[in-house]
Formats: C-alpha cells, structure tokens, sequence
C-alpha cells in the first residue's frame, strides 16, 4: 500500500487503543459519529434506560413486556411445544420427494454453493467474529436437528465438511490484494463466473445420471432452486426493460412502460394463476418451468423500476461524456451506464431478491408445487400432529427468517463497501 | 455536415426508424403466437351472470344469498371483503409503522431494540407464513366456544372470532325511515369537511397575522353543531347492539372471525415493519440541525416529534408509504390461504365451477388495478396537501 498524507482528525475524538486491531481509518467526512470511547457501566445505564421519570416508566413497562415475551416463548419452546412433528418429517420437509438414495446429490450440490460463497467472502468481504457466530449457531441448528431422532451420522458429516469448504474458499482468496490490478480483475471475473455458473452446475448434478426429475424438486429444496431462478432471471429480464423504459425510442418505451405496469399490477398470486391455467396453452412445460418463467417475468419487472432509478440518478454529464469520448451507444451502456446504474440499485435489487425469497412460499397456495410451507402442511395433517400447527409453522418462519436475515446483512455490507448511499 | 452526404443507412432518423420497425414485427410475432396458442372459442364474459350457486363466508354489511345470485354478485362480494381487510391494514399499519419508526430513533436503548427486533422479526418472514401462524395461534391458541371468555357481556373471546358490540340504526325519533341514517352521515361528513376548511383557513390568517384566531375550537364548535342539529331534524336513533351467545354461535353484534383477523394482523405486522423502517429513514434524512433548533427553542419531545420532525418526513415518506399501500392491496390476496373469501379467492372458485381463466385473470387484475388507482389518487392528494406548503 502506498503512502497516504496524513489525515487530519478532529481533536475531541479520542484515538483507538494501540495494539488493538488494524483498523481502516476513514476520510473526516466519512467517519462516523461514534459514541465515546469507554463510559462507565453505570453511567451508560442511567443515561440511556433512567434519564428521567418519563424515560424511566417507558424503560419499566418496556422491560415488563419484553420480560412476558421472552418467558412466554421460552416457555412456548421448551415446555408446551411438541417439535417431534419437525423431527419426524425432516426429510419431508427438507427435500419431501427427492429420491433417498440420491440424497448425496443434495450434499454435493450444497459443498460446492458453500464453496463459492466461501470464495466470494474472500474475494469482496471478509467474515469477522459476528460471521463465524452466526456460521456457528446455524450450523448447531442444523446438526442438532439432523442428530435429534437418529439420522445417520453421515449427514452431519457432510454438513461439517460443506463449512470446512466455506473456509477453504475463504482462506483461498482473502490473502490476495485488494487493489485494483489486472490479476485482481481475473480473479473477480473467475470468482464472478463461477458464481454465475452455480445455479445451472447445480441444476446438472442434482438431474443428471440418474438423479431427480422436476416433479421431483420439494420442500425446502424447492424453494433453494426457485428463489436464484427468480433473482438471475428477473435481472436478465429486468436490464432491457429498463433500458427500454428509458429509451428515447416512443414504440419501445411504451410497450415496457405497459409490461412494467401491468406486471406490477396483478399480484404474485395472480400470475401463478396465469402459470398455472393458462400458460400451459403457451409455453406448455412442466408445472415447475412456468412457475419459474413466471417468477422471472414478475420479478423481471419490479427489478426494472430500481434500475431505471438508477439510470435517473445518473448525472447526464456520464451519458454526454460517453459520446465525447467517442464510445457509440452500446459501449457507452455497457462501459459507462450500466456499471453506475446497477451500483446505485443494489439496495432495492436486493431488498426484490429478499422478498422473492419470501414469495417462493406462494407457489404452495395454487399451485400443486410443495415447498417448505406446503410440505409443513403435509406434516400436520398427519393423524398425530394435527395439533402442532403452531410449532410447523414457527419451525418454517424461523427457517425463512434465516436466510432472509443474511441476505439483509450480506447486502448491508455491500452497501458500506461501496460507500453507496454516503456522499 | 449535411445530412444529404451521410449515407441513408448511418443516418440517426433511419436508423431510429429501424430500429423500432425492427422492434414492433418482433413483438408483434410474439403477441401473435401467445394469441393464436391460447384457446378464444368460449371466449366471453356471459358466465359471470349465471346463478352462482355457491356461498361466500365472512360477509358483512351484505347479506347475499348464494344460489339464486349471480357469479358478477358474488365476486363484488368478494371484492368487498377484500377493500374492507386492505382498509383496516392499512389504516393499522401506518400506526404501527410511526410507532415503531420512531421508536427505533428513541434514545431509550430497550425500547430501540425492542422496535430493531420488531422490524428484524417481521420484516424477514414470508408473510403467508405469518398469515397461517397467526391463524393458527388463533384457532389453537384461542379458547373454543365452549370456554368463551365474555369481558362483562361486551366482548367475547374464543376460536370462532372476537364478538364487539356495533352500533345498528332502528326506527328514528319521529318514526322517520331506515335510509335516514344515510342522510344523516351524508351530513356528518358535510359538515367534518366545512369544519376543516374553516380550521384550515383560520390557520392561515393565525400564520399571516400572528394574532391567534382559535382554528380548533371554532372547527369543533361547528361541527358538534351541525351533528346536533342534524341529529334533532333527522331523528335517527343508532342503539348498539351488544353481542350475545346462541349455544356454539354468536349473534348479534359485530364478529371478527379468525380468518379476517388474522389477515390483518399478519398484514398489518409486515407492512408496519416496512413503513417503521421508511419512517427511521425519513427522520434520520432531516438535518440535524431541525433536532437542534427544537431543542433550542425549549420544544418538549412530543412538540419536537409532532410539530418539526414528523411533518418534515411526511413529505419524504409518502412515495414510499403510497408504495407499501399498494403492496397491502396485492398482498391481501394470501386470503386464499386462511379460506378468506377476498375477491381472488371468490375469483378462483368461479373459475373452478365455470372454465374461463382467461376471463377471469382479466376481471382480477382489472380490479386490483382500479383498487390500486384509487389508493395512488388519494395518496397523491395527500402528497399535494402536505408539499404545497413549503416555505
């Protein structure tokens, strides 16, 4: 790293302790207005739960309702619930009809997803101690419900080795520089490629040779394959509809102004409806197939609108700027346009991939497709567990919860990495 | 350069010609082949006027007889159902959003976190899932009707719904019609909108002349006026009918069954988490400074909140909070998984009895959009209101 010129600090922050560790020192106007350095326990307290007779009531009748919150789920999950039903239909919910003999498939496919997650933490971020707790907690998660009941230690085995490749890939590539370099940009595109090319390798090691046929994609792992279907194929629709929304051209603008607008206007519901009853005339295929084309096409056009916001909050200065450099209209887009819009619609983008997650639970409404939720379904209409509905349901909210939470935060960091959002 | 020398082929006008020919035959193909594969030969809306012959539950204000009615009457039905769960959760959820919003901005640690843990919580769970959840709480969680809890015969409690006295209108003063109970809130509403015009232009010269001109007392007496007098001409008595139980059945009174209730609240817990979070970032994109200058002049923290900082982030938040109105609208059709009769799922069973998907999708989608449109028109009219007085 070259030198830098010294940055001047504002007198009343006081420093870090020495020895600590390294921390990136930000620009004044960067920093952030922390809170002191060390306050007293008792201070911090009296400041922030007693400042006066009104804060205080509001902190008592807080910590009174959060007291009968907490005992009461506690009391929920470790005394009145009955979690055989998860339990007893972990493979119904996980994979539900998905060939038993094949399951090694499934571990594969999720060793090498976790890989490449492994390696795209090395290659932009880093996981720090708040990472690993959460790898940590999910992953006991996951193993005490695979252990409870007499699973076979396999599994738990395999699942110990998919973590063991995260950090592989992590420690593969964290140790190279950041800087910007012609090795880095092979690297980032390797890394990029390779993450782009996961969903189709996936797609051929849980089907090829033998393995499951569509009808055959359930549960939980149902809503794994149909969410990044949704999220890549709504971005590969989303672009030129943006472009074309933005464009000069009347016909073009138009007919995605109307696409956009009619898209938008129907709910998700709606158009599985469509899939369900009337694109069978059109595009014929597998239930499953149009439910994806579906999901690429609504999610195609809510992507649309971010884009285009970020095409509109482009100064026209790069688009001028473009054409004096003498780039033509398509090296301008894909050099100049393209690269600022997309930076600057990453939060929104994100924030449509986390609620595709989410609405990947619709497809269980009208559809006879069975996803985690539908296959919970499954679970308590059987004769004994007709009474934990609400433990079913908790388990698949929590189980949502999880990965949804992660995409927030993953996507948070994007957001500061990139300084989006600050000027 | 002439345009005469530039070849026709490089030229910027032909080639946007082109271009858009080139553009119209490729969708006109594909319309073409999504029009020639779907199946026109029923093709018609004539089956939304045969007999229905099915029933549709949780009506309300409507008392609609399934077999003799048509198809087209059951699905305004529906229809209703639908605007009354979206006008509730809307109207809930932008209590629950400022609540929380502001509350995530508290100086109180617990009861910030406790509105990050809110926002956390429901902002990241698939709302069909919260949907069933709360169903299911209420269905297992409530007592059944045999165990009814009955608040002092007022309110009742059990896995059948929550029974609340409502008030009906009988026979008037004078022995006057039913429908002047009409009227008479036809009047109430004229004379809220007078009042309000009054208050509001009382403000103005308060704004304009300093001098204090008593814009809530003088909106307050007119109205209570108006009702009184109202009242005593029309002579309309509205009784409250309080709930009663007949064995497993409630009569009377006013019932919200599990279904309805717990589409609103699942509604109203995701999308108040949403608009908390647009709240959070409105406030915290005001300058600092508005803060400051509160506190400097001696505001307390209720006068900070409601006279600078929340008017202020009206402003910004209303596009977004338009936004999430809109998706209350789209979302209430996840009715269909608590069997609440909203228009989507009355629209799926006239589908199963009668064919005619396409025809149906149309009268769907129409109708979510013409709901949507009225929801943008008034938010947009509340966004004219709240820009227009900019200084």
């Amino acid at each position: 790293m070259s030198e830098l010129p010294p940055i001047p600090r504002p007198e009343q922050r006081p420093l870090p302790p020495a020895g600590g560790p390294r921390k990136i020192v930000l620009p004044p106007h960067r920093q952030r207005a922390g809170r002191p350095f060390r306050v007293k326990a008792r201070e911090w307290i009296s400041r922030n739960l007693f400042p006066s007779l009104g804060g205080t009531i509001l902190t008592l009748i807080s910590a009174g309702f959060l007291g009968i919150m907490v005992v009461g789920i506690l009391w929920f999950v470790f005394f009145d619930a009955n979690w055989n039903v998860i339990t007893a239909n972990r493979w119904l919910l996980f994979a539900g009809s998905f060939p038993r003999e094949e399951a090694w498939r499934l571990w594969t496919s999720i060793a090498v997803v976790m890989f490449l997650i492994g390696l795209a933490y090395g290659t932009w971020s880093s996981l720090g101690r708040r990472d690993t707790l959460f790898i940590v907690l999910t992953g006991a998660f996951v193993i005490f419900l695979m252990a409870h009941g007499g699973a076979t230690i396999w599994s738990s085995i395999w699942f110990l080795v998919a973590i063991g490749l995260l950090y592989l890939g992590y420690y593969l590539t964290v140790w190279m520089p950041r800087e910007t370099s012609p090795r880095r940009v092979w690297h980032q595109r390797i890394v990029g490629g390779l993450l782009a090319l996961s969903l189709p390798l996936v797609l051929v090691i849980l089907m090829v040779a033998g393995g499951a046929n569509t009808r055959q994609f359930d549960g939980f792992v149902l809503n794994l394959i149909l969410a990044p279907v949704g999220i890549v194929g709504g971005l590969v629709v989303a672009i030129p509809l943006a472009l074309g929304r933005a464009s000069n051209m009347r016909t073009i603008k138009w007919t995605c102004t109307a696409y956009i607008e009619v898209v938008r206007g129907a709910p998700l519901l709606g158009w599985l409806f469509v899939a369900l009853f009337i694109l069978d005339d059109v595009i014929g295929g597998d239930l499953i197939i149009r439910t994806m084309v579906v999901l690429a096409v609504f999610t195609g056009a809510y992507m649309a609108e971010y884009i285009r916001g970020g095409l509109q909050a482009l100064p026209r200065g790069q688009y001028e700027a473009a054409q004096a450099v003498g780039l033509n209209q398509l090296q301008a887009m894909q050099l100049i346009v393209l690269p600022q819009a997309l930076r600057i619609s990453i939060p929104p983008i994100v924030g449509q991939a986390i609620a595709i997650w989410k609405d990947t639970t619709l497809v269980t409404i009208i559809l006879t497709l069975r996803e985690l939720k539908g296959n919970a379904d499954s679970a308590i209409a059987q004769s004994e567990f007709i009474p934990d509905r609400i433990e079913a349901y908790v388990f698949v909210a929590v189980v949502f919860w999880v990965v949804a939470f992660m995409m927030s935060r993953i996507s948070q960091r994007v957001e500061r990495a990139q300084g989006i959002g600050e000027r | 350069m002439p345009s005469g020398e530039v070849p026709l082929f490089y030229r910027r006008g032909f080639r946007n010609v082109l271009q858009q020919a080139i553009y119209v035959a490729a969708t006109a193909i594909i319309a073409w082949y999504v029009y020639t594969s779907l199946d026109l030969r029923e093709f018609g809306f004539g089956f939304l006027s045969e007999p229905a012959g099915f029933a549709v539950g949780s009506q309300w204000l409507t008392e609609v007889d399934g077999v003799t009615n048509s198809r087209l009457t059951m699905y305004l039905v529906g229809v209703w159902s639908s605007i009354r769960a979206v006008l509730v959760a809307i109207l809930l959820s932008t209590i629950v959003g400022v609540v929380v919003g502001v509350a995530r901005l508290s100086s109180n640690f617990l009861v910030s976190k406790m509105a990050m843990l809110f926002v956390e919580i429901f902002r990241n769970t698939p709302l069909l899932v919260q949907v069933v959840l709360w169903y299911a709480i209420l269905l297992v969680g409530a007592p059944i009707i045999q165990n009814v809890v009955n608040v002092g015969d007022f309110f009742f409690l059990s896995n059948r719904g929550i029974a609340i006295p409502w008030p009906v209108p009988s026979a008037g003063l004078w022995g006057v019609p039913d429908w002047f109970v009409g009227v008479w809130v036809i009047a109430l509403i004229a004379a809220a909108l007078v009042a309000l015009r009054v208050r509001a232009s009382r403000q103005e010269r308060e704004r304009e002349t300093g001098q204090p001109h008593f814009a809530n007392r003088y909106a307050f007496t007119i109205f209570a006026a108006a009702a009184l007098i109202s009242f005593l001409l029309l002579g309309v008595v509205v009784s409250i009918d309080r709930p009663i139980l007949e064995g497993t059945q409630y009569a009377e009174g006013m019932v919200i069954k599990p279904e309805f209730a717990a589409l609103v609240l699942g509604l109203t817990a995701y999308t108040g988490s949403f608009i908390a979070e647009i709240v959070r970032g409105s406030i915290q994109a005001l300058p600092r400074g508005q803060t400051e200058a509160a506190n400097a002049i001696g505001l307390s923290g209720y006068q900070r909140l409601s006279l600078i900082i929340l008017p202020q982030a009206l402003r910004q938040m209303i596009p977004s909070v338009t936004n999430q109105f809109l998706n209350v609208n789209k979302n209430s059709s996840l009715a269909y998984a608590v069997l609440y009769d909203d228009l989507f799922r009355v629209a799926t069973v006239i589908q199963n009895k009668a064919g005619h998907a396409l025809e149906m999708f149309f009268v769907i989608i129409v109708t979510y959009m013409i709901i949507s449109f009225a929801i943008s028109a008034v938010m947009n009219v509340l966004n004219a209101r709240v820009t227009a007085h900019r200084l």
